[in-house]
């Protein structure tokens, strides 16, 4: 990954990153606890997930500041743009996918971001809009079954993906376009820097040659128990299934070429009444220590790569953003699908109904 | 009569089969349900009660089951009386205008529950209704009162008319004709009409994704909450307690109607 | 209630006029975009599959059902299963059916009746042996209500008659019992008109539907428009389709269930 480097600034926030948690939660209590009284709501997508964000991200967070957090959810994009519509906003801080972020950025829907409250040198530049700042980045793997394919001889490209003779099976994409038109590209030969802007009928043509094979998943949950199975012996998978799969005692491994990073961003829907509230935990989730905590709990990876001294070297190499992968992972550009996502979409559809 | 015989034989035989057909996906839910690994594997490598103990060590999942049942119960009553009376009233109305009503009382049935779902949102926000019990009992029974009225009408159209006359003619008051005639008889309808509203209320997810809050939550809105973390057998371990409870209750409730004459199940006591 | 309902969806389904202009842009485009048609046209097959599947199996089983009083509590229970369980968990359960290593067909490669491991899922026929499964019992009470209705005299008089069986039904039975019959099977299709979670998880490629788009269209793009437009002509296509049905029937009174 090429970071920017922002070393000047770096160099000083270290000495005082080096404090950690301690250090910040020192000052804030000198600052006679800043959010006393208040009170927001934080909204992601339920379940183990958003109580690692609420233990990670929102009770230290409340522990320094007074604020009170009200957790709500899951995310539901519909009812945002419904509450930002009609003006009653109750939600403060909201986990949004990268898909939904940049269009409904677009569209107005979040107030723009303080920057001189929220330091982004902390992140990845790519990881940091207008409205949004990235908080996880995860990634879809090509993964297999170690009971199918051995140690020298498993699929690590997408092109081995579509190699039917050499690696025989049914296969397992996600069943919407965006990453598998990706990955069509990239095993027809795309270089990852030329990707963009997809050339949508070439991608089609390649998902042609394997269709009859290919199952696909339309809920996580759904690609993780297809894979556990055997339903198929390798597929298109979020890497934090596959972690959690293994974990449980499932054979399975994952290649990390050619993985499609995508990226979940924290924003505060237009309309909030507690913006500096919601901001100033915005700015705390950049910090390296509530990152690598939520990592910890769940092994979804950091967007500030300081996190990674703090995170269990077992669970590094399980991470989208390891500096490791740098030049292996391609991260989706959601710019090119707010443009393009409704466009493709229908001839995603039209090409599945053929 | 060998014809016959063989004619009886084969809708027993497709009836047993049907059966298993429905039952077979439950059977591998609760088997799984008792399984010691983290995996949804089948056949489990071993069994356990942990994810039933896992079940009763988080309180959310109680509250949403009892929330669940709760407004079942309401809507089901609600849709049923409401359903029961306008399928009597579109009975004996003729023209255009019913015509129109009968749509209307059957498009929720059509329109994608989303659009249904991101309406009654938007209403209810702006009564400051949003995260209570009515909302998701108002909400719910609109759903289902298509259900009703389709079945109600239904039996209203197979019952012999004929009988209610008779009734009448022998000095019966319309009150009494209805009460002790058409009500008995049309009850299957009803009561199908009961159920399905209550299989409706208890199963829908995106009406009451927009309309529930953590304090107010469906057993549905919790399952799929849950969907991005962490899949494992407590969600079947739960499927299995749910379906415990309903047929105790069944159950229960044919127990106690036999002991009182007519059953309110379908096709009981007669 | 109905109001409560009507207003505020008649006001979304408005915006397909309105939003993202005045206008009928979105008609237009529904109109030159061939996808949406062929998206209806894929729901419409498989709700009339799911419909035809749920109608196959519910007569013999609401038969029975109706006649044979000492089973009925139990296929009550039995039809009213599937039901308890959500969705997400009973997609698994087909899984571990289905699948090619699944119960079934390893049953049946044992058994040596097949020689390949039939393809039972993520296709067509897995959408319709999740859909019929959990819509069956919307044909089953309203036939059971009207198999129960019948004299229960009139079918041995048919056969005193001389009528076979099967004459019998056709001719006594089956007319008497097609005001249930019609009112399950418009329900089926009409609620299989909405389904997208089932033809999403047991179904394949070719199993897009268009609810699936509404929802894209709704939650991802916030194209409110396009999906209210569609939205529309679902409803009127399917309010059409129910009054062309109905003539066909031919039902003496007027059903209530259209």
């Amino acid at each position: 990954m090429s970071q920017t480097s922002h070393d000047s600034h770096r160099i000083g926030r270290r000495s005082l990153l080096a404090g950690g948690a301690t250090l910040f939660a020192a000052r804030a209590a000198h600052a006679q606890k800043r959010f006393e009284g208040q009170r927001i709501t934080y909204v992601s997508w339920g379940g183990a997930y958003q109580d690692g964000q609420k233990k990670a991200y929102c009770d230290p967070f409340s522990e320094a500041t007074g604020l009170r957090i009200d957790q709500d959810g899951p995310t539901d994009y519909a009812k945002l743009r419904l509450m930002v519509g009609s003006g009653r906003v109750v939600w403060d801080v909201v986990d949004v996918g990268a898909a939904f972020m940049h269009g409904a950025e677009q569209q107005n829907l979040f107030e723009k971001l303080d920057y001189s409250v929220i330091d982004r040198s902390r992140i990845d530049p790519r990881y940091v809009t207008e409205c949004g700042v990235g908080n996880i980045v995860f990634s879809y793997n090509l993964a297999y079954s170690t009971e199918r394919f051995t140690a020298d001889n498993h699929p690590r490209v997408w092109a081995d993906f579509w190699d039917l003779q050499r690696f025989p099976g049914k296969r397992m994409l996600n069943a919407s376009a965006p990453s598998t038109i990706e990955v069509a590209l990239l095993a027809d030969g795309v270089a990852p820097d030329k990707l963009y802007p997809l050339d949508i009928p070439r991608a089609l043509r390649k998902l042609d040659q394997i269709k009859d094979n290919i199952l696909w998943w339309e809920t996580n949950s759904q690609s993780q128990q297809i894979l556990v199975s055997g339903a198929a012996t390798m597929g298109m998978i979020n890497n934090g299934r596959v972690y959690d799969s293994v974990q449980k005692g499932a054979k399975l491994a994952l290649s990390w070429e050619q993985a499609i990073q995508s990226v979940d961003y924290l924003v505060i829907p237009r309309g909030s009444r507690n913006i500096a509230a919601a901001t100033a935990l915005i700015d705390y989730v950049t910090r390296p220590e509530p990152q690598a905590e939520f990592a910890n709990l769940m092994v979804f990876s950091p967007t500030n790569r300081e996190a990674f001294r703090l995170i269990r070297p077992e669970l590094q190499e399980w991470l989208a953003t390891n500096p490791a992968y740098a030049d292996k992972v391609v991260l989706q550009d959601g710019l090119y699908w707010r443009d393009n996502l409704d466009a493709v979409n229908r001839r995603w559809t039209a090409w599945r109904l053929t | 009569m060998t014809a016959a015989r063989l004619w009886r034989w084969a809708a027993w035989v497709l009836t047993a089969v049907i059966a298993v057909y429905l039952v077979a996906p439950m059977a591998i839910v609760v088997i799984i349900s008792f399984s010691d690994s983290a995996l949804l594997t089948f056949p489990p490598p071993g069994l356990s009660l942990r994810w039933y103990r896992s079940l009763a060590d988080t309180p959310a999942w109680r509250d949403a089951i009892l929330v669940s049942l709760e407004i079942m119960v309401i809507t089901a009553a609600i849709a049923t009386a409401l359903g029961t009376a306008a399928a009597i009233g579109l009975a004996s109305w003729r023209g255009p205008l019913a015509v129109a009503v009968r749509s209307l009382l059957m498009a929720p049935l059509v329109v994608p529950h989303i659009i249904s779902g991101a309406a009654i949102f938007l209403l209810f926000d702006s009564w400051g209704w949003v995260g209570s019990m009515h909302a998701l009992v108002f909400g719910h029974t609109a759903l289902a009162l298509p259900y009703v009225v389709a079945t109600v009408g239904a039996a209203l159209e197979t019952y012999d008319r004929r009988l209610d006359q008779a009734a009448l003619t022998l000095g019966a008051s319309p009150r009494v004709a209805f009460l002790r005639i058409t009500l008995p008889l049309i009850s299957p309808g009803i009561l199908a009409g009961l159920l399905f509203a209550a299989m409706l209320s208890f199963d829908e997810l995106i009406v009451s994704l927009f309309l529930s809050t953590p304090q107010l939550r469906t057993v549905t809105v919790l399952m799929w909450s849950n969907v991005f973390g962490d899949i494992n057998p407590e969600i079947s371990a739960i499927a299995t307690v749910i379906l415990l409870v309903s047929m105790t209750l069944l159950a229960l409730q044919w127990v106690l109607s036999r002991r009182r004459g007519p059953s309110v199940m379908p096709g009981l006591g007669r | 209630m109905a109001v409560v309902f009507a207003l505020p969806v008649g006001a979304l389904l408005m915006r397909s006029a309105s939003d993202p202009v005045w206008g009928l842009q979105n008609f237009r485009s529904l109109w030159e975009e061939p996808v949406y048609a062929s998206l209806i046209r894929n729901t419409v097959q498989i709700s009339l599959a799911t419909t035809i599947g749920c109608i196959l199996l519910a007569y013999p089983f609401a038969h029975v059902m109706a006649t044979q009083p000492r089973l009925t509590r139990l296929l009550t229970l039995v039809v009213l299963i599937p039901f308890w369980s959500s969705i997400l968990v009973r997609s698994f359960a087909w899984m571990v059916l289905l699948q090619n290593n699944g119960i079934i067909n390893e049953s049946l490669l044992w058994l040596g009746v097949i020689g390949q491991p039939l393809e039972l899922i993520f296709n067509r026929t897995g959408v319709l042996i999740g859909m019929v499964h959990v819509l069956l019992p919307f044909v089953v009470f309203p036939l059971y209500g009207s198999i129960r209705a019948m004299d229960p005299a009139l079918m041995p008089a048919a056969a005193c008659l001389g009528a076979g069986p099967v004459r019998a039904f056709l001719r006594v039975q089956l007319p008497l019992t097609l005001p249930g019959l019609a009112t399950g099977a418009v329900l089926v299709f009409v609620m299989a008109l909405g389904f997208f979670i089932t033809p999403a998880l047991l179904g394949g490629r070719r199993d897009a539907v268009i609810a699936r788009m509404i929802q894209l269209q709704v939650s991802q793009l916030g194209d409110w428009g396009m999906a209210a437009t569609l939205s529309l002509v679902l409803l009127v296509a399917t309010l059409l389709l129910l009054g062309a049905s109905q003539l066909l029937v031919r039902s003496p009174a007027r059903r209530v269930a259209e």
